[in-house]
């Protein structure tokens, strides 16, 4: 019986190990910092360039992760920097180093100008039975990369004890602290996502 | 310190014990845990198209090279699907989609996939060595029951330097180590039919508890349908109306909710205690069902 507990727990443990083994979870700094991959995308897009004339010295595993999540979240741009640092190959690496820097304003702002959403955090709010919240939405290349609750009004509190059975109550005057159920969606959340999608907005 | 942000279509709340820890470190940290979920998300969601889920799948009759924060969440689903001889199959994907289970929780556009209308996991195969995705006919899968709970476990990796935290991920939830007071963390269970109430107390440390319900999420347009679907028979089961499952992993305890949440009653607490795992199930009439293990007290 036990053994069969093992084959699953082995297949979580294994689950886990996997992804950091082959490095998706950079150990290093935060990949969830947006201006740090952009400019990590930046980068090694025109080191990969330089790296064939000259030995750059990259810090390779951590630009290749940076990469991967970035390719996956703004092909737009990553597509118009590689057509710029190809043109860039034939001058000498300090020249193209200059050059892709210059590339890094020029297709952002091409891209800009098709945007549907302003890149940043912006912050929206709402109200649910539980009262008003406030979200902040940071929104990069017009994809919503997180959205924090801001405002913790509503937030699960003294009403979720206040339902305890007495006799549960009397036994434990500790509060609960986490709640199990049935997932809850976000639904109570959507106009507070709106309000801020609302003011990202390009005129 | 508690932070919460909104990712899966749920709301998730990480809280960490601060201890010596600097303000700065806390947060820095906590982000990290909130990145499992954003890569989690962006690996295996079946709402965008952009998912590398969603991508992967539009090859049919090919291998397809997939990232291990797919491929391991899928390879564990399949296996459960092999346990449950397809009781619990991650091609439900098509069906929920025509349930209405199809929108995005952020963006609000729908999602219509092709798929052929008889499909099994049967149909999809990983290789190990490879890391490839094969996918014998178009169809839709559905990750719901487990990529949760693994970027549930990845975030919990990640704040384990902590002396207690708890990860929670709309109602599953990851408690590590010990709350303010010094004690084991307590977690309330969620009443089935009162919002506001909690039916019942459990203390807990390093350890997972995963809830299915079917109070949640239901079908707008059919009373009988809510989001947990058996692929056989393509209708909800109401055994249960609420299954919590303990286990060490977030992942586990978020397959075993949903499978023992599937099989019912008799087949359910089979496979519970052969399991050697801990499960509280609540009937339609709420009686507490408990079995397998001993822990589950108060």
């Amino acid at each position: 019986m036990a053994k069969m507990n093992k084959k699953w727990v082995v297949l979580c443990s294994t689950a886990i190990a996997a992804v950091y083994a082959t490095g998706y979870y950079s150990t290093e700094a935060q990949a969830n910092k947006i201006d740090m991959q952009q400019n990590a995308q930046i980068h090694s897009q025109s080191s990969t360039v330089a790296m064939n004339t000259t030995q750059l010295k990259l810090p390779q595993t951590n630009t290749k992760i940076t990469t991967k999540t970035i390719t996956k979240t703004t092909p737009k741009t990553t597509t118009n920097i590689k057509t710029k640092t190809v043109q860039s190959r034939n001058s000498s690496p300090n020249i193209s180093q200059s050059k892709t820097k210059q590339s890094i304003t020029a297709p952002a702002k091409t891209v800009q100008i098709k945007r549907i959403y302003k890149n940043g955090t912006f912050t929206g709010m709402g109200e649910n039975r539980r009262g008003s919240i406030q979200v902040a939405v940071k929104i990069e290349n017009d994809r919503i990369m997180d959205v924090e609750i801001s405002d913790f009004g509503m937030h699960y509190s003294e009403s979720d004890i206040v339902g305890l059975p007495g006799e549960v109550l009397k036994r434990q005057n500790a509060q609960v602290s986490n709640v199990s159920g049935a997932t809850y969606s976000t639904q109570a959340f959507q106009d507070a996502v709106l309000n801020a999608l609302y003011q990202a907005k390009n005129a | 310190m508690k932070k919460t942000k909104l990712f899966m279509d749920t709301v998730v709340d990480i809280q960490v014990i601060q201890g010596s820890t600097t303000r700065k470190e806390a947060e820095e940290k906590i982000e990290r845990a909130f990145d499992a979920f954003r890569m989690v998300e962006q690996a295996c969601s079946r709402f965008s198209p952009e998912s590398e889920l969603m991508k992967a799948c539009q090859t049919t009759q090919s291998p397809v090279p997939i990232s291990p924060l797919l491929f391991e969440p899928l390879k564990f689903a399949l296996e459960m699907a092999k346990f449950t001889n397809g009781e619990f199959d991650p091609t439900v994907g098509k069906v929920m989609e025509k349930h209405g289970f199809n929108r995005h929780y952020l963006t609000g556009a729908y999602m219509e996939t092709p798929s052929n209308d008889s499909v099994s996991y049967l149909d999809i195969v990983l290789d190990e060595q490879c890391h490839t995705l094969y996918l014998n006919k178009p169809l839709v899968i559905d990750l719901g029951a487990v990529a949760k709970g693994f970027a549930i476990d990845l975030a919990a990796n990640e704040l384990k330097g902590f002396e207690g935290f708890i990860v929670n991920a709309g109602g599953d939830l990851f408690v590590g180590g010990v709350d303010e007071s010094g004690g084991p963390w307590r977690i309330g269970i969620q009443h089935p039919a009162k919002k506001e109430h909690i039916i019942h107390v459990l203390e807990l440390s390093n350890q997972a508890i995963c809830t299915s319900g079917s109070y949640e999420r239901r079908n707008a347009n059919n009373p009988k349908i809510h989001h947990i679907i058996n692929p056989k028979t393509k209708e909800s089961p109401n055994d249960w109306v609420s299954c919590s499952v303990i286990a060490p992993f977030a992942m586990m305890a978020d397959a075993f909710s949903t499978t023992v949440f599937l099989l019912g009653r008799k087949d359910g607490k089979k496979i519970i205690e052969e399991m050697d795992i801990e499960a509280l199930c609540i009937t339609p009439e709420l009686q507490i069902v408990n079995f397998g293990g001993n822990k589950i007290d108060i």
